[in-house]
């Protein structure tokens, strides 16, 4: 009798915790966007799946010693993986459109004031009772706003690690709902006639722009925000060898199975974050709004900068690649093609929106580099 | 209270900051493409590029004027046998 309770007390359903039946249930739920929806499968599959195993009873995945703890410390806490997975980025992005129409930079800029108008909304949720956010922990949240999976684990990481859960699920999931959140916003904010403008078409860009590019963008941030130089340095090394096409090999290497190795680890190790004494609180709900405002914010002030600028520029600007400047790399492309497709069946903003979308990527790397010197 | 109206005049500095400095950073990239990189641009321009503009040029009046050779041979050779059966029809038709 006395072996059978034993072995009863050593089963999981003897030790389970409402919280971590909830916790698999969310994980479940992640398992469910990843595969049905398609909701930016490759993260938010490993992700949901570590949900899980971290609250697996007795398991004991998440303590000291476990799988998913070494994990988290040896590439979470440390910020190799997110780097790693930003060099991936890097060799993946053709700076080519930006390069052509370097006046697009201004839309990348304008749409991180989302992740700055974020940061007030964080800092007014303490009025909430339950909620307590400090200014390293509204920065981590106000990052969802850059709309960069990578650099909002790097810095919740290094600024708020015990809200890194939340914000990595937020960050991805409206990254994945881009195509619902973004539409709205641009259509209200831009007329008929601005939506069917055409943007000439792009300059050839050589091949020595490509290659000194980002050089030139390790140079500046070295001198002017050293703090972002981990991620600028490593996107830009990525950039670089996919650009000076001899290390060919290098940079398949790093947007393929580089960058795919380490997001399977990326996603259990931030899946190791969803335990429901982190997850299960009124702050995720606040992290969650807030991720939705920061987003909207960010589109919207990239559009209105667009607006302003077909305004003020000699050359037309089509108001809706704005919105392009919240990073989510293509996808934010994407969606202001789709949009001005419907406005316009001949006129291809796909581009066009490649500018503003990387320069996204820039300039949530450099926001994120402002927060860590200013708050860290 | 205190403490809130403190976090936010903090926050409010942060946003200030940052978003000069976003701007700032970024405006100076477009100096550094506008300066920089044009320049680079016209000093080294890619071989590569400059035949392929030709070749493409080729390709498009070629298309545009319908003169590859193969397609003229392949027309010519239609609108031929076309006359030829138009011709016996008609003189067909004449000679009933």
């Amino acid at each position: 009798m006395d072996s059978l309770n034993k072995l009863w007390l050593s089963t999981g359903l003897a030790n389970f915790e409402s919280g971590q039946v909830i916790m698999m249930i969310v994980g479940c739920l992640l398992l469910y966007l990843a595969i049905a929806r398609k909701f930016e499968p490759l993260l938010l599959l490993p992700m949901g799946f570590g949900a899980i195993l971290t609250n697996i009873p007795l398991a004991g995945f998440s303590e000291v010693g476990g799988l998913l703890h070494f994990i988290y410390y040896a590439g979470i806490d440390t910020g190799i993986f997110p780097l790693i997975i930003f060099m991936g980025v890097g060799a993946m992005t053709d700076f080519g459109a930006l390069i052509a129409n370097p006046k697009t930079l201004l839309l990348g800029a304008a749409a991180q004031f989302g992740i700055f108008a974020t940061l007030f909304g964080a800092i007014a949720l303490n009025a909430v009772p339950g909620i307590e956010f400090t200014l390293k922990d509204a920065s981590a949240i106000a990052i969802i706003g850059g709309a960069d999976g990578p650099t909002a684990i790097f810095l919740a990481s290094k600024l708020a690690p015990e809200l890194l859960g939340a914000i990595a699920v937020a960050a991805y999931s409206y990254m994945a709902l881009v195509p619902i959140i973004q539409p709205p916003i641009m259509r209200a904010l831009t007329t008929d006639k601005e939506r069917k403008i055409e943007m000439a078409q792009l300059r050839h860009v050589t091949k020595i722009e490509k290659i000194v590019f980002p050089l030139g963008v390790l140079l500046m941030t070295i001198f002017f925000l050293p703090s972002a130089t981990p991620l600028v340095g490593m996107f830009c090394l990525g950039n670089l060898m996919r650009e000076c096409g001899v290390v060919d090999r290098l940079s398949s290497t790093a947007q393929n199975e580089l960058i795919n190795i380490t997001t399977i680890f990326l996603g259990l190790g931030v899946g190791s974050k969803l335990s429901a004494e982190a997850f299960l609180n009124v702050e995720t709900l606040g992290i969650l709004g807030l991720g939705a405002v920061a987003f909207s914010i960010g589109t919207a002030s990239g559009v209105l900068m667009a607006k302003l600028m077909n305004k003020l520029s000699s050359t037309p600007i089509n108001p809706l690649i704005g919105a392009a400047g919240v990073s989510a790399v293509p996808m934010a492309a994407r969606v202001a093609n789709k949009v001005g497709l419907e406005a316009n069946p001949h006129n291809f903003l796909l581009m066009h929106a490649m500018g503003p979308n990387v320069a996204g990527v820039l300039g949530s790397a450099v926001a994120a580099g402002i927060l860590l010197a200013l708050v860290g | 209270m205190e403490h809130l109206n403190h976090l936010f005049v903090e926050a409010g500095t942060l946003m200030l900051a940052g978003m000069v400095f976003v701007f700032t950073f970024l405006s100076l990239m477009i100096v550094f493409i506008n300066v920089v990189l044009k320049r680079l641009a016209i000093k080294f321009p890619d071989a590569v590029i400059q035949v392929k503009p030709a070749r493409s040029n080729q390709k498009i009046r070629q298309n545009v004027d319908g003169i590859s050779p193969k397609v003229v041979a392949a027309i010519t050779s239609a609108v031929t046998q076309y006359r030829k059966q138009h011709n016996q029809n008609s003189s067909t038709h004449k000679t009933k």
